[in-house]
């Protein structure tokens, strides 16, 4: 439709504005007229969270194939040996750091996929993360994350601001697009700061007001769903929350980003996709084996996964963790006891619906000839087949193709790791 | 106050009113109200600047608009000393690729020593005096921009800075962009971010922080090698990077959805094969230290191309790609596609088409002068439409810039407006995609973002930003008259645009303040963290 420059006036959504006279649109006749969300029965809103392993984790010393010998003779410093492993089915096991998670391995709520990664051989850290949280491998100029994307064409659960959360400092890719997602740091600091809880009551009321008569268009219903958020939040009464069920989570960031998401998953207030991350996985230096760099990381993980399991008690049962790094490591150690980018890694899923006990995928083996480029573990899952079969077995997402576009999710290759 | 009012012509012809002009026909609105010399300089100061400093709507109406505009289609006649002592303090400026990169290397060095050393705890900042020197620069390099931004009397200029730097994009953390990216924005984008599109596109083509950025300074023709066997540091890569494999599509790909044609402007995959084809070679001499762009003919792909219907025939080296970019620059794909974008960020999110033929004609008449085309632009009905005014939302650098001018802050070194930048979403040359930061309101108005903005209006009335002090004096006196500071707010600050509904909180929130220098600063806090300020 082409718009005559004569024409003035905008046909659509957008607001017409006179200057010097009142906005036409008053979506709220009065103040604090918020009707309190109604509590969602948490047994019938399922939840994903997403844990990005920022640097490429290290699959093979993650999940060690013990049973291998290739996998000793590659790695003379850095192999973690046989008897320090946590075994698993015999050919697996997990690094000792994780053993806090065998008792979900053996009641069937952990399982891990190995050889799973990008179609994309790319080994630039940013290009892969991008592409992992675009969810276009290959394709740099998509604008928005397959999470996003999911939200956006899945409206049923649409009617809270916390539908999809990230903890730490900035939306990341993976949630930025047009579907409303919020990014909170620090949960006890969400909302207008002030010196005192009367001054900032006092302050978030004020711009509550001015928002709610002056502002008009996005501006409006995305303030409206700002203090909407905050109000929920305090409800919520974030500075009192202990976890339960002596749930220890260890200090740091990490730890404190799955506290949140915990408490806010108890707190029924329609959170259905969380986000988080963690770094410190680019080991090409002093990797470590059972101890050592590698090892301080998977403790930090195993800890905070295990607490998040307790805090949350029978909620876990709607849950599920779905860990992702942008690809893995050489299988041979390099010259300074560590590895460097390789192609395929491993991926946990844990929670309640978790098809669990097992390591999933196709193991190619360690064999150079099945090699990716003859240095790498090849990539035998597409990572979008694991993030497909968990939006659709665990969220019911029915159209994927709009998630992931260019990519036919075919139930077929999906790895088993939701229970059907 | 003299209110003599300003008429701006609605053109029947496709022709722009006359430059200058103060006696013109009146641009009739669909009300039949034209637009008061104040709204236009408000208008004006909200889209070609970063916002008014006080007093400065006053100025720009006496001076007349289209004057100022003209002015402004002009910054180097346009004397910019104070912002000249303030560049001085930035230390980065002094720096050139080759010492970044060497500090760089440096940092980076003493990084692999603590790993070596067993340090695990990966996650600790590194305070040695290397490592703080390096993000220092990095803040100052973002820090910079803003400053830039708010003091700058060549306002446009400024704008049209920000906007290649999106249309051009570069992530500064991807390897060598750390230290290759300070020089792309002195000397690639900037000397010509107001010249001719042509002359801005085969700059950034040659850039090192492009070249790095999206691989091409690594695509070489298939089954090419160097003639000398390059060393592993030579090959700039990390972990043990291999020989050189083979063309890569990126920069081809990116050049013509992005920088130019547009992803709608008739070209296929064949054609960006070509393109990469033609790019092969086109790189960069020791990229690790900072180096320059270098073709090296071994790399590159000597055989026929066909771009776009165009022959390019074998054997002309490095002119193939000088050549295509001359082709793409004066395309009719790019000339709409970079004219709509030109629209969209000073007009509507949604471009009318005829600021976009507009456009188009002043790029064609004049060989794609960036000055002609905005001039177009800046003349043409459009810009003036009542519904075009008040119509965008500022994306997170114009709320914090045009805070800024709004307190007259002076900001100095200290990172905090950039951080504050980088807060409410849009952390400077840090966008990962070639795409660069969008400019629809959607991408920026979430309801997190709002709570940000809301927060560090607050906190900058108070003057609590610490590197950015506020001279409140020049907006309004400190006094409880509520009625007094809400009218210098509502006419410094907000243009005329303050709604009964916001005198009314704002009367209502100071009504028990009885300290004269709180309450300005609430007031004043309110009103830039309010939803009038977040348009323009």
């Amino acid at each position: 439709m082409t718009i005559s420059r004569r024409v003035f006036v905008k046909s659509g959504g957008v607001a017409l504005f006179s200057l010097g006279m009142d906005p036409l649109f008053l979506a709220r006749a009065a103040l604090g007229s918020y009707k309190p969300l109604p509590p969602v029965a948490a047994r019938c809103r399922p939840v994903l969270v997403c844990l990005f392993q920022r640097g490429a984790v290290d699959g093979l010393n993650m999940i060690v194939p013990h049973g291998d010998p290739l996998y000793y003779r590659e790695r003379p410093r850095i192999a973690v040996p046989g008897t320090d492993v946590v075994d698993l089915d015999g050919y697996f096991g997990l690094h000792p750091r994780l053993a806090a998670l065998k008792p979900l391995w053996d009641s069937k709520r952990l399982a891990a996929i190995h050889a799973i990664g990008s179609p994309d051989a790319t080994r630039s850290h940013f290009d892969a993360q991008d592409y992992m949280e675009s969810g276009t491998p290959g394709v740099k100029a998509t604008p928005d994350g397959w999470l996003n994307r999911y939200c956006q064409h899945d409206r049923e659960h649409e009617e809270t601001p916390f539908r999809a959360v990230a903890f730490g400092p900035e939306l990341p890719r993976i949630l930025a697009g047009t579907a409303p997602s919020l990014a909170i740091a620090d949960l006890q600091a969400f909302g207008l700061r002030a010196p005192q809880p009367a001054a900032r009551d006092r302050l978030t009321r004020a711009f509550e007001e001015l928002y709610a008569g002056s502002a008009t268009g996005l501006l409006s219903t995305s303030s409206q769903e700002a203090f909407q958020a905050v109000q929920t939040l305090q409800r919520v009464d974030p500075t009192r929350y202990q976890p339960a069920n002596g749930a220890d989570y260890p200090r740091g960031r990490l730890g404190k980003a799955m506290l949140q998401i915990a408490q806010l998953i108890k707190a029924d207030v329609g959170l259905q996709v969380a986000f988080a991350d963690v770094t410190g996985w680019d080991t090409h230096v002093n990797q470590g084996a059972s101890e050592g760099q590698l090892a301080a990381r998977l403790a930090e993980l195993g800890q905070t996964l295990t607490a998040f399991t307790q805090d949350l008690g029978d909620k876990l049962d709607d849950v599920v963790v779905l860990t992702m790094s942008e690809f893995g490591r050489t299988v041979r150690e390099n010259g300074n006891s560590g590895t460097d980018h390789g192609h395929a890694t491993a991926m946990l899923v844990l929670g309640g619906p978790v098809n669990g006990g097992r390591v999933l995928g196709r193991w190619p083996g360690l064999d150079p000839a099945n090699r990716f480029e003859g240095r790498d573990v090849a990539v035998t899952t597409d990572f979008r087949d694991l993030f497909a079969e968990v939006l659709a077995r665990h969220l019911g997402a029915t159209d994927l193709s709009t998630v992931f576009p260019g990519f036919t999710a075919d139930p077929t290759r999906f790895p088993g790791a939701i229970r059907a | 106050m003299k209110t003599r009012v300003l008429l701006l012509v609605a053109t029947v012809a496709a022709r722009p009113p006359v430059v200058g002009a103060q006696h013109a026909a009146p641009l009739q609105s669909p009300g039949g109200r034209a637009l008061t010399p104040r709204d236009s300089a408000v208008h004006t100061l909200n889209r070609l600047a970063y916002g008014p400093r006080p007093g400065e709507i006053e100025r720009v109406a006496r001076a007349g608009v289209l004057r100022w505009i003209d002015a402004q289609l002009t910054p180097d006649k346009i004397d910019d000393k104070d912002l000249a002592r303030r560049e001085r303090e930035f230390d980065v400026l002094k720096y050139d690729r080759g010492d970044l990169a060497t500090l760089y290397t440096e940092v980076q060095r003493a990084r692999q020593e603590r790993k070596r050393m067993g340090d695990t705890a990966a996650d600790k900042p590194d305070d040695s005096p290397i490592a703080v020197k390096g993000r220092r620069f990095a803040a100052q390099v973002q820090q910079l921009a803003v400053v830039r931004a708010a003091l700058s009397e060549r306002q446009l200029y400024e704008v049209m800075v920000d906007f290649w730097t999106n249309h051009f994009n570069v992530y500064v953390a991807k390897g060598a962009d750390r230290f290759l990216t300070p020089d792309y924005i002195e000397h690639t984008i900037r000397p010509h971010a107001m010249g001719r599109f042509e002359d801005l596109l085969i700059a950034t083509a040659q850039s090192p922080a492009m070249l790095f950025y999206l691989d091409n300074w690594e695509s070489v023709a298939p089954g090419a090698s160097p003639p000398f066997p390059l060393s592993a540091r030579r090959r700039g890569g990390q972990g043990g990077r291999t020989a050189p494999k083979g063309i890569n599509e990126n920069y081809a790909r990116e050049l013509l959805e992005l920088h130019t044609l547009g992803v709608d402007g008739g070209y296929d995959q064949h054609d960006v094969i070509e393109v990469a084809r033609i790019f092969t070679g086109w790189s960069i001499r020791r990229p690790q230290q900072g180096g320059d762009f270098e073709f090296h003919d071994w790399a590159h792909d000597t055989g026929d191309k066909q771009v776009l219907g165009v022959e390019f025939e074998r054997g002309h080296g490095m002119d193939e790609g000088i050549r295509l970019l001359k082709v793409l620059a004066n395309h009719p794909a790019t000339m709409h596609h970079v004219s709509r974008q030109l629209c969209q960020r000073f007009v509507n999110d949604d471009p009318p088409d005829g600021c976009v033929d507009d456009a188009v004609a002043a790029w064609q008449r004049t060989h794609g002068d960036i000055r002609e085309v905005l001039r177009a632009i800046f003349h043409g009905p459009d810009f003036w439409a009542a519904a075009n005014v008040r119509a965008k939302v500022k994306t997170p650098l114009e709320f914090v810039v045009s805070a800024a001018r709004a307190v007259a802050a002076d900001p100095d070194t200290t990172p905090r407006l950039a951080q504050m930048v980088a807060r409410l979403g849009e952390p400077l040359y840090l966008h990962v995609a070639p795409d660069g930061y969008p400019e629809r309101e959607d991408a920026w108005v979430n309801s997190g973002a709002l709570l940000d903005r809301m927060n560090a209006a607050v906190a900058l009335a108070a003057g609590r930003l610490p590197g950015a002090v506020v001279a409140l004096d020049s907006v309004a006196p400190d006094t409880v008259d509520v009625q007094h500071l809400i009218a210098a707010i509502d006419d410094g600050i907000l243009g005329g645009a303050m709604s009964e509904n916001t005198k009314r909180v704002i009367s209502s929130q100071l009504s028990d303040v009885t300290d004269p220098v709180q309450a300005r600063a609430l007031a004043i806090g309110l009103a830039i963290g309010g939803p009038e300020f977040q348009r323009q």
